[in-house]
Protein backbone atom coordinates (compact mmCIF):
# COMPACT_ATOMS: atom_id res chain seq x y z
CA UNK A 1 0.00 0.00 0.00
CA UNK A 2 2.63 2.45 -0.78
CA UNK A 3 2.43 5.92 -1.77
CA UNK A 4 1.97 6.23 -5.49
CA UNK A 5 4.65 9.32 -5.74
CA UNK A 6 7.26 7.29 -4.73
CA UNK A 7 8.48 7.43 -8.29
CA UNK A 8 12.14 6.64 -8.31
CA UNK A 9 14.36 6.14 -11.71
CA UNK A 10 14.36 2.65 -12.93
CA UNK A 11 16.63 0.86 -15.11
CA UNK A 12 15.92 -1.45 -17.85
CA UNK A 13 15.75 -5.16 -17.42
CA UNK A 14 15.66 -4.12 -13.21
CA UNK A 15 13.04 -6.58 -11.60
CA UNK A 16 9.87 -4.79 -11.76
CA UNK A 17 7.19 -7.82 -10.22
CA UNK A 18 8.18 -11.25 -8.95
CA UNK A 19 5.56 -13.48 -8.90
CA UNK A 20 6.80 -16.63 -6.94
CA UNK A 21 4.18 -20.11 -6.94
CA UNK A 22 1.44 -17.49 -6.82
CA UNK A 23 -1.59 -19.30 -6.14
CA UNK A 24 -5.59 -18.09 -4.90
CA UNK A 25 -8.12 -19.82 -3.66
CA UNK A 26 -11.12 -18.12 -2.81
CA UNK A 27 -14.42 -18.26 -1.00
CA UNK A 28 -17.48 -17.21 -2.21
CA UNK A 29 -20.86 -17.26 -1.21
CA UNK A 30 -23.34 -19.30 -2.90
CA UNK A 31 -26.19 -17.13 -2.29
CA UNK A 32 -25.91 -13.56 -4.44
CA UNK A 33 -25.94 -11.69 -0.74
CA UNK A 34 -24.89 -13.49 2.27
CA UNK A 35 -27.58 -12.40 4.67
CA UNK A 36 -27.88 -13.82 8.30
CA UNK A 37 -31.48 -14.99 7.12
CA UNK A 38 -29.95 -17.22 4.65
CA UNK A 39 -27.31 -18.51 7.36
CA UNK A 40 -30.21 -19.30 9.65
CA UNK A 41 -32.55 -20.88 7.04
CA UNK A 42 -29.66 -23.54 6.13
CA UNK A 43 -28.04 -23.71 9.82
CA UNK A 44 -28.13 -27.44 10.87
CA UNK A 45 -29.17 -28.88 7.45
CA UNK A 46 -25.70 -29.48 6.45
CA UNK A 47 -26.16 -27.04 3.42
CA UNK A 48 -23.21 -25.76 1.96
CA UNK A 49 -22.59 -22.07 2.44
CA UNK A 50 -19.55 -21.28 0.17
CA UNK A 51 -17.99 -22.24 -3.04
CA UNK A 52 -14.24 -22.88 -3.75
CA UNK A 53 -12.47 -21.21 -6.65
CA UNK A 54 -9.14 -21.81 -7.47
CA UNK A 55 -8.55 -18.82 -9.63
CA UNK A 56 -4.88 -19.12 -9.72
CA UNK A 57 -2.21 -21.99 -9.35
CA UNK A 58 1.30 -21.89 -9.19
CA UNK A 59 2.11 -18.94 -11.29
CA UNK A 60 5.52 -17.90 -11.75
CA UNK A 61 6.43 -15.03 -13.78
CA UNK A 62 9.11 -12.28 -13.51
CA UNK A 63 8.43 -8.55 -15.23
CA UNK A 64 11.15 -6.47 -15.94
CA UNK A 65 11.27 -2.77 -16.19
CA UNK A 66 10.57 -1.57 -20.03
CA UNK A 67 8.90 -4.74 -20.53
CA UNK A 68 5.30 -4.48 -22.14
CA UNK A 69 3.72 -7.86 -20.94
CA UNK A 70 0.54 -8.70 -22.39
CA UNK A 71 -1.71 -11.25 -20.64
CA UNK A 72 -4.22 -13.71 -22.51
CA UNK A 73 -6.50 -16.11 -21.65
CA UNK A 74 -10.38 -16.72 -21.92
CA UNK A 75 -12.58 -15.97 -19.56
CA UNK A 76 -12.35 -17.05 -16.53
CA UNK A 77 -8.57 -18.04 -17.18
CA UNK A 78 -7.54 -15.84 -13.87
CA UNK A 79 -6.03 -12.86 -15.41
CA UNK A 80 -7.70 -10.08 -13.24
CA UNK A 81 -7.25 -12.14 -10.25
CA UNK A 82 -3.73 -12.54 -11.07
CA UNK A 83 -3.83 -8.22 -11.43
CA UNK A 84 -5.43 -7.73 -8.44
CA UNK A 85 -2.75 -9.86 -6.84
CA UNK A 86 -0.26 -7.85 -7.89
CA UNK A 87 -2.06 -4.76 -7.50
CA UNK A 88 -1.88 -5.70 -3.50
CA UNK A 89 -6.07 -6.04 -3.67
CA UNK A 90 -6.15 -9.80 -2.78
CA UNK A 91 -3.75 -11.35 -1.07
CA UNK A 92 -1.96 -14.86 -2.59
CA UNK A 93 -3.41 -18.32 -1.13
CA UNK A 94 0.41 -19.77 -1.62
CA UNK A 95 3.38 -18.29 -2.81
CA UNK A 96 4.78 -14.61 -2.81
CA UNK A 97 4.62 -11.30 -4.58
CA UNK A 98 7.45 -8.81 -4.81
CA UNK A 99 6.91 -5.47 -6.50
CA UNK A 100 9.85 -3.15 -6.77
CA UNK A 101 8.21 0.02 -7.83
CA UNK A 102 4.45 2.15 -7.50
CA UNK A 103 1.78 0.06 -8.89
CA UNK A 104 -1.75 1.65 -10.76
CA UNK A 105 -4.13 -0.06 -11.99
CA UNK A 106 -6.77 -0.02 -14.48
CA UNK A 107 -8.56 -2.93 -13.40
CA UNK A 108 -11.79 -3.71 -15.50
CA UNK A 109 -14.19 -1.50 -12.92
CA UNK A 110 -12.37 1.99 -13.67
CA UNK A 111 -12.43 4.60 -11.06
CA UNK A 112 -15.78 6.23 -9.47
CA UNK A 113 -16.73 4.55 -6.38
CA UNK A 114 -19.59 6.71 -5.63
CA UNK A 115 -21.94 7.69 -8.86
CA UNK A 116 -23.72 10.49 -7.18
CA UNK A 117 -20.78 12.29 -6.99
CA UNK A 118 -19.19 14.51 -9.90
CA UNK A 119 -16.10 13.27 -11.67
CA UNK A 120 -14.07 15.50 -10.11
CA UNK A 121 -15.03 13.97 -6.88
CA UNK A 122 -13.93 10.32 -7.98
CA UNK A 123 -10.47 11.34 -9.10
CA UNK A 124 -10.38 12.89 -6.38
CA UNK A 125 -10.80 10.18 -4.13
CA UNK A 126 -9.95 7.68 -6.12
CA UNK A 127 -5.92 9.34 -6.28
CA UNK A 128 -5.98 10.17 -2.68
CA UNK A 129 -7.24 6.49 -1.72
CA UNK A 130 -4.21 5.27 -4.13
CA UNK A 131 -1.97 7.57 -1.90
CA UNK A 132 -1.17 10.53 -3.82
CA UNK A 133 -1.12 13.94 -2.30
CA UNK A 134 -4.41 16.42 -3.13
CA UNK A 135 -1.86 18.33 -5.00
CA UNK A 136 -0.35 16.02 -7.28
CA UNK A 137 -3.90 15.18 -8.15
CA UNK A 138 -4.74 18.86 -9.15
CA UNK A 139 -1.88 19.11 -10.72
CA UNK A 140 -2.81 16.23 -13.02
CA UNK A 141 -6.45 16.87 -12.82
CA UNK A 142 -6.39 19.32 -15.97
CA UNK A 143 -4.42 16.73 -18.30
CA UNK A 144 -6.84 14.01 -16.89
CA UNK A 145 -9.99 16.20 -18.05
CA UNK A 146 -9.01 17.29 -21.46
CA UNK A 147 -7.41 13.82 -22.36
CA UNK A 148 -10.99 11.91 -21.27
CA UNK A 149 -12.55 14.68 -23.27
CA UNK A 150 -15.53 15.04 -21.09
CA UNK A 151 -15.60 18.69 -21.20
CA UNK A 152 -18.26 19.86 -18.52
CA UNK A 153 -19.29 16.65 -17.98
CA UNK A 154 -16.31 16.24 -15.49
CA UNK A 155 -18.80 18.06 -12.86
CA UNK A 156 -21.90 15.79 -13.31
CA UNK A 157 -22.20 13.11 -10.92
CA UNK A 158 -20.96 10.29 -12.34
CA UNK A 159 -24.43 8.57 -12.38
CA UNK A 160 -25.47 10.52 -15.62
CA UNK A 161 -21.93 9.07 -17.68
CA UNK A 162 -22.80 6.65 -20.14
CA UNK A 163 -20.20 3.36 -20.02
CA UNK A 164 -17.94 5.00 -22.35
CA UNK A 165 -17.92 7.91 -20.56
CA UNK A 166 -16.82 5.97 -17.42
CA UNK A 167 -14.07 4.08 -19.34
CA UNK A 168 -12.48 7.07 -20.67
CA UNK A 169 -11.99 8.67 -17.25
CA UNK A 170 -11.18 5.45 -15.75
CA UNK A 171 -8.10 5.67 -18.63
CA UNK A 172 -7.50 9.27 -18.51
CA UNK A 173 -6.73 8.69 -14.88
CA UNK A 174 -4.40 5.72 -14.78
CA UNK A 175 -2.67 7.05 -18.09
CA UNK A 176 -1.88 10.53 -16.89
CA UNK A 177 -1.10 9.42 -13.28
CA UNK A 178 2.82 7.82 -14.85
CA UNK A 179 3.39 5.30 -12.17
CA UNK A 180 6.17 2.63 -12.57
CA UNK A 181 4.33 -0.37 -12.90
CA UNK A 182 0.61 -0.14 -14.86
CA UNK A 183 -1.80 -2.78 -14.90
CA UNK A 184 -4.40 -1.84 -18.09
CA UNK A 185 -7.31 -4.64 -17.50
CA UNK A 186 -9.53 -4.75 -20.56
CA UNK A 187 -9.66 -1.16 -20.64
CA UNK A 188 -8.25 -0.66 -23.95
CA UNK A 189 -11.21 -2.07 -26.56
CA UNK A 190 -13.69 0.60 -24.50
CA UNK A 191 -14.73 4.06 -26.20
CA UNK A 192 -15.07 4.63 -29.46
CA UNK A 193 -12.81 4.48 -32.55
CA UNK A 194 -11.30 7.94 -31.92
CA UNK A 195 -10.94 7.56 -28.20
CA UNK A 196 -9.20 3.75 -29.01
CA UNK A 197 -7.25 5.38 -31.31
CA UNK A 198 -6.06 8.05 -28.61
CA UNK A 199 -5.70 5.43 -25.63
CA UNK A 200 -3.27 3.05 -27.77
CA UNK A 201 -1.34 5.89 -28.70
CA UNK A 202 -0.98 6.50 -25.11
CA UNK A 203 -0.46 3.45 -24.36
CA UNK A 204 2.85 3.23 -27.03
CA UNK A 205 4.30 6.74 -25.61
CA UNK A 206 4.26 5.08 -21.83
CA UNK A 207 6.24 2.49 -22.91
CA UNK A 208 9.56 3.34 -21.54
CA UNK A 209 13.02 1.65 -20.17
CA UNK A 210 12.19 2.66 -16.81
CA UNK A 211 8.67 1.45 -16.58
CA UNK A 212 6.79 -1.55 -16.75
CA UNK A 213 2.97 -2.14 -18.63
CA UNK A 214 0.75 -4.93 -18.22
CA UNK A 215 -1.66 -4.93 -20.64
CA UNK A 216 -4.88 -7.58 -20.00
CA UNK A 217 -6.88 -7.93 -23.12
CA UNK A 218 -8.65 -9.61 -25.64
CA UNK A 219 -7.73 -7.34 -28.40
CA UNK A 220 -5.06 -9.63 -30.48
CA UNK A 221 -3.69 -6.84 -32.74
CA UNK A 222 -3.43 -4.11 -30.01
CA UNK A 223 -1.12 -6.84 -28.01
CA UNK A 224 1.26 -7.84 -31.29
CA UNK A 225 1.71 -4.27 -31.99
CA UNK A 226 2.54 -2.99 -28.48
CA UNK A 227 4.20 -5.87 -26.30
CA UNK A 228 7.40 -6.94 -26.39
CA UNK A 229 6.08 -10.27 -24.36
CA UNK A 230 2.82 -12.10 -23.88
CA UNK A 231 1.67 -14.79 -21.00
CA UNK A 232 -1.33 -16.63 -21.67
CA UNK A 233 -2.88 -18.22 -18.31
CA UNK A 234 -5.44 -21.51 -18.92
CA UNK A 235 -7.39 -22.13 -15.50
CA UNK A 236 -5.37 -20.68 -13.09
CA UNK A 237 -1.83 -21.85 -14.67
CA UNK A 238 0.60 -20.54 -16.72
CA UNK A 239 0.45 -22.27 -20.03
CA UNK A 240 3.15 -20.21 -22.60
CA UNK A 241 5.51 -17.23 -22.38
CA UNK A 242 7.34 -15.88 -24.60
CA UNK A 243 7.22 -13.42 -28.26
CA UNK A 244 4.40 -12.24 -28.41
CA UNK A 245 3.47 -13.41 -32.04
CA UNK A 246 4.70 -17.14 -30.94
CA UNK A 247 2.48 -16.84 -27.84
CA UNK A 248 -0.61 -15.54 -29.34
CA UNK A 249 -0.30 -17.83 -32.59
CA UNK A 250 -0.61 -20.72 -30.06
CA UNK A 251 -3.34 -19.08 -28.10
CA UNK A 252 -5.32 -18.61 -31.27
CA UNK A 253 -4.50 -22.42 -32.30
CA UNK A 254 -5.75 -23.35 -29.12
CA UNK A 255 -9.74 -21.61 -29.53
CA UNK A 256 -9.67 -23.34 -33.02
CA UNK A 257 -10.13 -19.96 -34.15
CA UNK A 258 -6.93 -19.73 -36.61
CA UNK A 259 -5.82 -16.31 -37.86
CA UNK A 260 -9.44 -14.67 -38.26
CA UNK A 261 -10.46 -11.32 -38.21
CA UNK A 262 -12.95 -11.58 -35.70
CA UNK A 263 -10.22 -12.79 -33.03
CA UNK A 264 -7.51 -9.90 -34.36
CA UNK A 265 -10.43 -7.08 -34.33
CA UNK A 266 -10.26 -5.25 -30.98
CA UNK A 267 -13.76 -6.11 -29.67
CA UNK B 1 18.98 -5.88 -6.88
CA UNK B 2 17.04 -3.32 -4.06
CA UNK B 3 14.52 -4.35 -1.66
CA UNK B 4 11.11 -5.05 -2.72
CA UNK B 5 8.52 -2.17 -1.95
CA UNK B 6 5.65 -4.30 -1.13
CA UNK B 7 5.45 -7.95 -0.83
CA UNK B 8 2.50 -9.34 -0.41
CA UNK B 9 2.48 -12.97 0.89
CA UNK B 10 -0.67 -15.50 2.10
CA UNK B 11 -2.05 -14.77 5.31
CA UNK B 12 -3.89 -16.52 8.02
CA UNK B 13 -6.75 -14.84 9.93
CA UNK B 14 -4.69 -12.25 12.33
CA UNK B 15 -3.42 -9.00 12.28
CA UNK B 16 -1.49 -7.48 9.20
CA UNK B 17 1.65 -5.22 10.37
CA UNK B 18 0.46 -2.26 12.37
CA UNK B 19 3.14 -0.25 12.06
CA UNK B 20 2.90 -0.13 8.41
CA UNK B 21 -0.59 0.01 8.40
CA UNK B 22 -0.93 2.72 10.34
CA UNK B 23 1.61 4.65 8.16
CA UNK B 24 -0.41 3.81 4.93
CA UNK B 25 -3.20 5.18 6.86
CA UNK B 26 -1.71 8.26 8.21
CA UNK B 27 -0.70 9.43 4.76
CA UNK B 28 -4.45 8.92 3.37
CA UNK B 29 -5.70 11.11 6.14
CA UNK B 30 -6.25 13.80 2.89
CA UNK B 31 -8.57 11.23 1.60
CA UNK B 32 -11.13 10.74 4.78
CA UNK B 33 -11.41 14.76 4.78
CA UNK B 34 -12.08 15.10 1.81
CA UNK B 35 -14.58 11.94 1.18
CA UNK B 36 -16.12 13.40 4.05
CA UNK B 37 -16.76 17.11 2.41
CA UNK B 38 -17.85 15.38 -0.93
CA UNK B 39 -20.36 13.01 0.76
CA UNK B 40 -22.05 16.50 2.93
CA UNK B 41 -21.53 18.50 -0.23
CA UNK B 42 -23.63 15.56 -2.21
CA UNK B 43 -26.32 15.95 0.33
CA UNK B 44 -26.22 19.65 -0.20
CA UNK B 45 -24.89 20.34 3.25
CA UNK B 46 -23.25 23.17 1.83
CA UNK B 47 -25.95 25.37 0.80
CA UNK B 48 -27.91 27.65 3.41
CA UNK B 49 -30.78 25.76 3.23
CA UNK B 50 -28.67 22.34 3.92
CA UNK B 51 -27.51 23.61 6.86
CA UNK B 52 -30.50 25.27 8.07
CA UNK B 53 -31.42 21.29 7.54
CA UNK B 54 -29.51 20.40 9.96
CA UNK B 55 -30.13 22.94 12.39
CA UNK B 56 -33.87 22.42 11.66
CA UNK B 57 -34.23 18.16 11.74
CA UNK B 58 -32.55 18.12 15.29
CA UNK B 59 -35.26 20.42 16.61
CA UNK B 60 -37.91 19.12 15.21
CA UNK B 61 -37.30 15.49 16.47
CA UNK B 62 -36.63 17.00 19.95
CA UNK B 63 -40.15 18.63 19.24
CA UNK B 64 -42.08 15.46 18.59
CA UNK B 65 -40.13 13.74 21.75
CA UNK B 66 -41.40 16.22 24.10
CA UNK B 67 -45.21 15.81 22.69
CA UNK B 68 -44.71 11.77 23.82
CA UNK B 69 -43.32 12.94 26.71
CA UNK B 70 -46.04 15.49 27.45
CA UNK B 71 -48.67 12.66 26.49
CA UNK B 72 -46.97 9.49 28.81
CA UNK B 73 -46.36 12.09 31.76
CA UNK B 74 -42.96 12.78 32.23
CA UNK B 75 -41.52 16.15 34.06
CA UNK B 76 -42.36 18.53 30.85
CA UNK B 77 -40.06 21.71 32.25
CA UNK B 78 -37.94 23.63 30.66
CA UNK B 79 -34.74 21.59 32.27
CA UNK B 80 -36.35 18.89 30.67
CA UNK B 81 -36.47 19.59 27.36
CA UNK B 82 -32.79 21.54 27.79
CA UNK B 83 -31.65 17.31 28.34
CA UNK B 84 -33.86 15.86 25.93
CA UNK B 85 -31.91 18.08 23.30
CA UNK B 86 -28.80 17.45 24.42
CA UNK B 87 -28.98 14.08 24.55
CA UNK B 88 -30.48 13.81 22.03
CA UNK B 89 -28.30 15.37 19.52
CA UNK B 90 -25.53 13.37 21.31
CA UNK B 91 -27.45 10.34 20.48
CA UNK B 92 -27.86 10.78 16.92
CA UNK B 93 -23.99 11.39 16.02
CA UNK B 94 -23.74 7.83 17.27
CA UNK B 95 -27.02 6.71 15.58
CA UNK B 96 -25.21 8.29 12.01
CA UNK B 97 -22.06 6.81 12.74
CA UNK B 98 -24.01 3.82 12.66
CA UNK B 99 -25.79 4.26 9.69
CA UNK B 100 -23.07 5.68 7.82
CA UNK B 101 -20.76 3.15 8.59
CA UNK B 102 -23.15 -0.01 8.12
CA UNK B 103 -22.67 0.22 4.37
CA UNK B 104 -19.72 2.15 4.43
CA UNK B 105 -17.90 -0.95 2.89
CA UNK B 106 -20.55 -2.39 0.67
CA UNK B 107 -20.91 1.17 -0.90
CA UNK B 108 -17.63 1.31 -1.61
CA UNK B 109 -16.83 -1.93 -3.24
CA UNK B 110 -15.88 -0.22 -6.92
CA UNK B 111 -12.53 1.42 -5.43
CA UNK B 112 -12.10 -1.31 -2.75
CA UNK B 113 -12.58 -4.10 -5.88
CA UNK B 114 -9.48 -1.25 -7.90
CA UNK B 115 -7.48 0.45 -4.93
CA UNK B 116 -5.03 -0.89 -2.47
CA UNK B 117 -5.45 0.67 0.66
CA UNK B 118 -6.76 0.63 4.12
CA UNK B 119 -10.06 -0.38 4.02
CA UNK B 120 -10.94 1.17 7.61
CA UNK B 121 -10.79 4.47 5.95
CA UNK B 122 -13.95 4.35 4.82
CA UNK B 123 -15.87 3.48 8.67
CA UNK B 124 -13.86 6.32 9.93
CA UNK B 125 -14.95 8.69 7.05
CA UNK B 126 -18.54 7.27 8.13
CA UNK B 127 -17.75 8.85 11.77
CA UNK B 128 -16.13 12.28 10.38
CA UNK B 129 -19.44 12.94 8.41
CA UNK B 130 -21.69 12.15 11.29
CA UNK B 131 -18.91 14.74 13.90
CA UNK B 132 -19.75 17.25 10.96
CA UNK B 133 -23.67 16.73 11.01
CA UNK B 134 -23.18 16.54 14.90
CA UNK B 135 -21.39 20.14 15.39
CA UNK B 136 -24.37 22.77 14.22
CA UNK B 137 -26.66 20.95 16.26
CA UNK B 138 -24.36 21.46 19.45
CA UNK B 139 -24.72 25.41 18.44
CA UNK B 140 -28.61 24.92 17.94
CA UNK B 141 -28.50 23.51 21.80
CA UNK B 142 -26.28 26.08 23.17
CA UNK B 143 -29.36 28.70 21.77
CA UNK B 144 -31.84 26.81 23.84
CA UNK B 145 -29.83 26.70 26.91
CA UNK B 146 -29.37 30.26 27.21
CA UNK B 147 -33.46 30.09 26.44
CA UNK B 148 -33.98 28.41 29.13
CA UNK B 149 -31.72 29.97 31.53
CA UNK B 150 -29.74 26.86 32.51
CA UNK B 151 -26.58 27.32 34.25
CA UNK B 152 -23.20 28.21 31.99
CA UNK B 153 -20.59 26.74 34.29
CA UNK B 154 -16.70 26.31 34.27
CA UNK B 155 -17.99 22.13 34.89
CA UNK B 156 -19.63 22.02 31.82
CA UNK B 157 -15.88 21.77 30.21
CA UNK B 158 -16.60 17.81 31.40
CA UNK B 159 -18.64 17.74 28.38
CA UNK B 160 -14.87 17.82 26.43
CA UNK B 161 -13.80 14.71 27.67
CA UNK B 162 -17.59 12.92 27.23
CA UNK B 163 -17.61 14.20 23.83
CA UNK B 164 -14.38 12.07 23.09
CA UNK B 165 -15.47 9.29 24.61
CA UNK B 166 -18.32 9.42 22.59
CA UNK B 167 -16.35 9.82 19.27
CA UNK B 168 -14.19 6.67 20.19
CA UNK B 169 -17.05 4.59 20.85
CA UNK B 170 -18.88 5.90 17.61
CA UNK B 171 -15.73 4.90 16.22
CA UNK B 172 -15.89 1.48 17.11
CA UNK B 173 -19.28 0.78 16.50
CA UNK B 174 -18.96 1.93 12.70
CA UNK B 175 -16.31 -0.20 12.20
CA UNK B 176 -17.71 -3.23 13.89
CA UNK B 177 -21.49 -2.93 11.77
CA UNK B 178 -19.19 -2.03 8.54
CA UNK B 179 -17.07 -5.51 9.02
CA UNK B 180 -20.65 -7.31 10.13
CA UNK B 181 -22.23 -6.11 6.94
CA UNK B 182 -19.72 -7.36 4.74
CA UNK B 183 -21.12 -11.56 5.91
CA UNK B 184 -24.69 -10.32 7.05
CA UNK B 185 -25.69 -7.90 4.58
CA UNK B 186 -28.90 -7.97 5.95
CA UNK B 187 -27.67 -6.15 9.28
CA UNK B 188 -28.44 -2.96 7.21
CA UNK B 189 -31.96 -3.46 7.57
CA UNK B 190 -32.04 -4.69 10.96
CA UNK B 191 -30.30 -1.59 12.14
CA UNK B 192 -33.27 0.89 12.21
CA UNK B 193 -35.01 -1.49 14.98
CA UNK B 194 -31.33 -1.32 16.59
CA UNK B 195 -30.75 2.67 16.61
CA UNK B 196 -34.62 2.92 18.15
CA UNK B 197 -33.72 0.36 20.68
CA UNK B 198 -31.26 1.90 22.14
CA UNK B 199 -32.81 5.29 21.98
CA UNK B 200 -35.48 3.72 24.17
CA UNK B 201 -32.52 1.93 26.49
CA UNK B 202 -30.93 5.27 26.53
CA UNK B 203 -31.58 8.18 29.40
CA UNK B 204 -32.72 10.69 26.71
CA UNK B 205 -36.76 10.55 27.23
CA UNK B 206 -36.32 10.11 30.89
CA UNK B 207 -33.69 10.99 33.11
CA UNK B 208 -30.75 8.48 34.34
CA UNK B 209 -32.66 9.01 38.08
CA UNK B 210 -35.75 8.48 36.71
CA UNK B 211 -34.97 4.57 36.05
CA UNK B 212 -36.80 2.14 38.34
CA UNK B 213 -34.54 0.04 40.38
CA UNK B 214 -35.64 -2.89 38.93
CA UNK B 215 -34.26 -1.97 35.17
CA UNK B 216 -31.36 -0.93 37.27
CA UNK B 217 -29.95 -3.64 34.62
CA UNK B 218 -30.05 -1.21 31.83
CA UNK B 219 -27.60 0.94 32.95
CA UNK B 220 -25.28 -1.87 32.66
CA UNK B 221 -25.66 -3.59 29.42
CA UNK B 222 -26.35 -0.43 27.58
CA UNK B 223 -22.70 1.32 26.65
CA UNK B 224 -24.61 4.41 25.37
CA UNK B 225 -26.16 4.77 29.19
CA UNK B 226 -23.22 5.88 31.41
CA UNK B 227 -22.01 8.37 28.36
CA UNK B 228 -25.27 9.87 27.74
CA UNK B 229 -26.04 10.55 31.49
CA UNK B 230 -22.59 11.75 32.37
CA UNK B 231 -23.52 14.27 29.05
CA UNK B 232 -26.85 15.59 30.50
CA UNK B 233 -25.02 16.58 33.61
CA UNK B 234 -22.14 18.09 32.53
CA UNK B 235 -24.12 20.09 29.90
CA UNK B 236 -27.18 20.56 30.97
CA UNK B 237 -27.09 20.99 34.79
CA UNK B 238 -23.65 22.05 34.56
CA UNK B 239 -21.93 19.62 36.77
CA UNK B 240 -19.44 17.51 36.97
CA UNK B 241 -20.34 13.68 36.27
CA UNK B 242 -19.49 10.89 38.15
CA UNK B 243 -16.17 9.14 37.43
CA UNK B 244 -17.37 6.34 37.45
CA UNK B 245 -20.05 6.43 35.11
CA UNK B 246 -17.27 8.10 32.74
CA UNK B 247 -14.82 5.34 33.27
CA UNK B 248 -17.89 2.86 32.79
CA UNK B 249 -18.65 4.42 29.47
CA UNK B 250 -14.86 4.62 28.33
CA UNK B 251 -14.47 0.78 29.31
CA UNK B 252 -17.43 0.28 27.14
CA UNK B 253 -15.89 2.53 23.57
CA UNK B 254 -12.26 0.55 24.41
CA UNK B 255 -13.65 -2.90 24.67
CA UNK B 256 -15.99 -2.11 21.11
CA UNK B 257 -13.06 -0.37 19.57
CA UNK B 258 -10.36 -2.66 19.91
CA UNK B 259 -12.88 -5.84 19.95
CA UNK B 260 -14.01 -4.31 16.27
CA UNK B 261 -11.24 -3.18 14.62
CA UNK B 262 -9.38 -6.51 15.46
CA UNK B 263 -12.23 -8.37 13.72
CA UNK B 264 -12.34 -5.76 10.74
CA UNK B 265 -8.15 -5.58 10.39
CA UNK B 266 -7.87 -9.47 10.57
CA UNK B 267 -10.65 -9.77 7.64
CA UNK B 268 -10.07 -7.04 5.61
CA UNK B 269 -7.69 -8.73 3.18
CA UNK B 270 -10.91 -11.07 2.20
CA UNK B 271 -13.22 -8.06 2.02
CA UNK B 272 -12.22 -7.44 -2.06
CA UNK B 273 -13.47 -11.36 -2.66
CA UNK B 274 -16.56 -11.13 -0.55
CA UNK B 275 -18.01 -8.08 -2.29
Amino acid sequence: MSSLSASNKHITNELAVSIRGVGLTYTTSIDKKPTFKSRAKSLGRGKKQTRVVRALDDIDLDIKYGQVLGVIGTNGAGKSSLMRCVAGILPPSQGRIEVFGSVSTLLALGVGFNPSMSGRDNVFLGGLAAGMSREEIAGNFDEIAEFSELGDAIDAPMRTYSSGMYARLAFSVAAVVRPDILIIDEALSTGDAKFKEKSLNRVKELRSDDRALILVSHAMLTLRETCNDVAWLHKGKLVQRGEPNEVIDAYQKFLHLGKSAASDEDV
Amino acid sequence: MSTPLQVYEPFKAGLPKLGRYWKSLWSRRTFIKEYSKSELREQHFDSVFGQLWLVINPLLLSAVYFILIIIIGGATDSARYAHLTSSLFLFYLMANSLTGGVKSITAGQRLILNTAFPRIMLPISAVVIAIFKFLPTLLVFMVIKAIVGSPFTIEMLWAIPVLLITIFLALGLAITISCINVYFRDIASFLPYLTRTLLYLSPILYEASDLKPNLRVIEIINPLFPILDSWSRAMVQGEAPELSSMLQGLAWATVIFFVGTYFFLSREREFAVRL
